[in-house]
């Protein structure tokens, strides 16, 4: 487990999906979190780096858990993931300010995403509302943007997290230059208004 | 004045008169309010003064974002010099006097004298004076408390000395409202022998403030903080200091049996979850404070005030003691009576392990909880056996002639973390100017908790650098007066921009960390002036020659690079270029006070 948190912790810094000291990443475990540490440098995990902890209840771990550690248990207890990933999307976070969802244009965006919601929280670093707006997204959504902030992505393992977080900065970025461009995009997907719906 | 309320009040108890004087401006600026006003007083009016005597000062007093709607803006810090240890001495508590102390006018009182008869002070804003205490001197804190509520305003606040202070017990505390404690120091005993049993403050001024907008915006972004981070807005709250327990003993920085290992086997059995799972009622906040470390507990029916993390281990882990309910019935014993529980309990492990290496039989031993509840009642009045006890770790270990089993740094016990498994926590220990104090400059944020960042604890070289920085930061909090507690969250930059907010001032965090450095190299210049000096930077022999968990403390390395770093003599003294720097260039009447920047 320890090899998977400092590998994707790595490609996410690496990616510029994260900032020096930003995002976190957990799994869960049956009954027990293991998040990354307030403050650890997800380019350079190591093993202190990785705090467990409970999925319901504190114990005295909790000082030195992520700042995020509550929207993380709320999403484990309001959905199937056994994994997240938290990061700072340059472009999707852009996108965010302006829009209530992003929409890819690419086609794997399209196959894998559809759609991604974007929300919107008052205070929008570990508070009980970003775990309450979060959590119910992300039962319909495999991953969601909360605006001007970064994503939440879940999956059954890290990497699937990361994948959908690295494949939103990807089509999120597509969409920018499109916009960029001005130029009109010649429609190619089937079904794509329904996507509004996803 | 915006921040201060411009006025000290001074109290002889010898003569009975109480005259009001301005706060200078200047040392407003210089020292901030609390510690630091404290500081500079004692230096100049009291220097080498009998800690015991009518011309030691005790200096109570308040800062510039107390009773402010600043979190945790009720503290207040008292200086004085202590029995315990020789040394200037500050202890500050939470609660709510410095608040009610502020909003009845005064920024701080100056107490100097002895008092013919037992006395104590009431202060409000129409009126001061000084009530004969017949009835309740001898009375412990809790019935003393509930004496003065029955004379006072409701919403007064009372800072009260116990029996252990008042028969002179040289680490005795003192209550704020029987609630939270001048624990260190024994500044309790400098109240029982000036004849003050309390001071009772009541006042609902508000405090003037310049920025209004400004703080309302300031404080919003610090609540987000406080929420955010796990320590203030789940850990504390949920499982009081008591979560360090687990969280020591995991990284073996939780010494047991004075010292003689960094690990506890029980620890579980004494730790925040236990607490929180078979004791908990209900939990407790300082004035203004959002976090709520304090426990109420259910005890035999009944609730009361719960133990925190430095009394847990110095009452359970350090005696071997893995009685998580004896510990609560040893702290409520010294808190009712006024013993500070860090120092009985270092003295108590002292003692412990004399007895076991035969040196003092009688002594009570190690595991034996009922022993130590029998022992604090004795200890805090003097009586019986038990006496030797009373006079702290240093003196009942010199007088059986192993000076080198008492843990204890100019005198003072120490507190709860190996500093073999946190060498920066060993070097602050050493270098604190009250004796072994983890208020002083605290390493647990950055070697355990990661706050703001996180080192390796057993690295010692680079350290000197970051405690000295910590000490100056705990002096600025001392002087605010604001809780430590909130620095796992907020950073001194929110601590500056606040008070530019409520002063008018242009605060930035290098004036901070200024008048930081001005309050410590005071302290240090009366140290060294009542002779403690380098020879005192040390620590017990036991953790610089036993690695215990994790390796002998680095010290003279440290050290050196301590006294580099502060431009002071390899010998420990401040030069005179750093004195200058900092407006103490020291004249014909002693240090100069002016340097004013702002």
């Amino acid at each position: 487990m320890f090899r998977e948190f400092k590998d994707i912790g790595r490609d996410l810094f690496l990616s510029g999906l994260v900032s020096s000291h930003g995002g976190n990443l957990s799994v869960r475990l049956g009954d027990r979190i293991f998040i990354t540490r307030r403050g650890a440098m997800l380019g350079h995990i190591r093993r202190s780096d990785i705090v467990e902890t409970g999925l319901r209840e504190n114990d005295s771990s909790i000082a030195l858990a992520s700042s995020e550690i509550g929207v993380h248990r709320a999403i484990y207890l309001q959905t199937a993931a056994l994994a997240i990933v938290h990061a700072h999307p340059p472009h999707a976070v852009v996108l965010s300010l302006g829009r209530d969802d992003i929409v890819p244009l690419d086609s794997e965006g399209s196959y894998l995403l559809h759609r991604v919601p974007v929300l919107a929280a008052e205070k929008t670093v570990g508070s009980s509302e970003m775990a309450r707006l979060l959590a119910p997204a992300l039962t319909d959504h495999k991953i969601v943007m909360l605006r001007g902030h970064g994503s939440f992505a879940t999956g059954q393992f890290l990497e699937e997290a990361f994948q959908w977080t690295s494949s939103l900065e990807a089509s999120s970025a597509i969409v920018y230059l499109a916009e960029l461009a001005g130029g009109k995009i010649k429609e190619y997907r089937k079904g794509v208004s329904d996507y509004n719906s996803w | 004045m915006n921040g201060w309320t411009g006025r000290i009040l001074r109290v002889d108890l010898g003569t009975g008169k109480i005259t009001e004087e301005a706060l200078d401006p200047d040392l407003a600026v210089n020292y901030l309010g609390g510690r630091g006003l404290g500081v500079q007083w004692l230096y100049r009016e009291a220097m080498g003064a009998d800690p015991l005597g009518p011309e030691n000062l005790l200096v109570l007093a308040a800062g510039p974002l107390t009773g402010t709607r600043a979190p945790t803006a009720g503290r207040v810090t008292a200086v004085s010099r202590s029995p315990l240890t020789g040394t200037i001495c500050d202890s500050s508590a939470g609660g709510a006097f410095g608040a009610r102390l502020k909003r009845s006018g005064y920024d701080a009182l100056v107490i100097r004298g002895t008092a013919s008869q037992p006395v104590y002070l009431e202060v409000n804003p129409e009126k001061v004076s000084l009530k004969e205490a017949d009835g309740v001197w001898g009375r412990d804190i809790p019935d003393s408390i509930r004496f003065l509520r029955r004379h006072s305003p409701r919403r007064a606040s009372f800072l009260v000395t116990g029996p252990a202070g008042e028969v002179g017990v040289p680490f005795a505390s003192a209550s704020v409202d029987g609630e939270r404690q001048l624990g260190r120091g024994g500044l309790g005993a400098v109240m029982g022998a000036k004849r003050l049993k309390a001071v009772s403050v009541f006042g609902d001024r508000l405090i003037s403030v310049a920025d209004p907008n400004s703080v309302d915006f300031i404080l919003y972004e610090i609540q987000k903080l406080l929420e955010a981070n796990p320590i203030t807005s789940q850990a504390m709250p949920q499982f009081g200091t008591a979560m360090l327990v687990n969280l020591l003993n995991q990284t073996s920085c939780f010494p047991s049996r004075n010292f003689r290992d960094g690990f506890f086997a029980s620890a579980e059995s004494i730790s925040g979850e236990r607490l929180r799972r078979d004791y908990f009622s209900r939990r407790s906040a300082c004035f203004g404070c959002p976090i709520g470390c304090g426990r109420i507990v259910r005890l035999d029916g009944r609730e009361e005030r719960g133990p925190e993390y430095e009394t847990i281990w110095a009452l359970g882990a350090g005696l071997g003691i893995d009685s998580l309910e004896s510990i609560i019935k040893a702290n409520l014993l010294c808190n009712r009576l006024g013993l500070d529980t860090i120092s009985t309990g270092g003295t108590l492990a002292c003692a412990m392990e004399l007895k076991e290496k035969g040196l003092w039989p009688d002594g009570p031993a190690f595991g034996q909880a009922n022993e130590v509840l029998k022992a604090i009642p004795r200890i805090a009045l003097g009586q019986g056996d038990d006496a030797g006890l009373g006079q702290g770790s240093r003196s009942l270990a010199r007088q059986k002639g192993v000076p080198e089993l008492a843990m204890q740094v100019k005198g003072m016990e120490m507190p709860a973390y190996d500093p073999r498994g946190m060498q920066g926590q060993g070097l602050g220990l050493a270098t604190s100017n009250r004796g072994a104090c983890h208020l002083r400059g605290n390493m647990l944020g950055p070697e355990i908790l990661g706050s703001p960042k996180m080192v390796d604890r057993l690295r010692s070289s680079g350290k000197a650098g970051l405690v000295i920085y910590m000490q100056h930061n705990s002096a600025v909090l001392d002087s605010l007066v604001m809780c430590k507690f909130t620095t796992f969250a907020i950073a001194d930059e929110h601590y500056a921009r606040l008070l530019r907010a409520v002063t008018g001032l242009d605060w930035r965090t290098q004036d901070l960390q200024r008048v930081g450095e001005r309050i410590w190299n005071l302290e240090r210049l009366y140290n060294l002036a009542v002779g403690i000096g380098a020879e005192a930077d040390t620590l017990p022999r036991r953790l610089l020659e036993e690695p215990g968990r994790g390796r002998p403390v680095d010290l003279s390395s440290m050290l050196s690079e301590y006294y580099r770093f502060r431009a002071w003599t390899t010998d420990g003294r401040p030069t005179v270029a750093k004195l200058e720097e900092l407006g103490l260039s020291q004249g014909s009447e002693g240090a100069c006070f002016g340097n004013s920047k702002i």
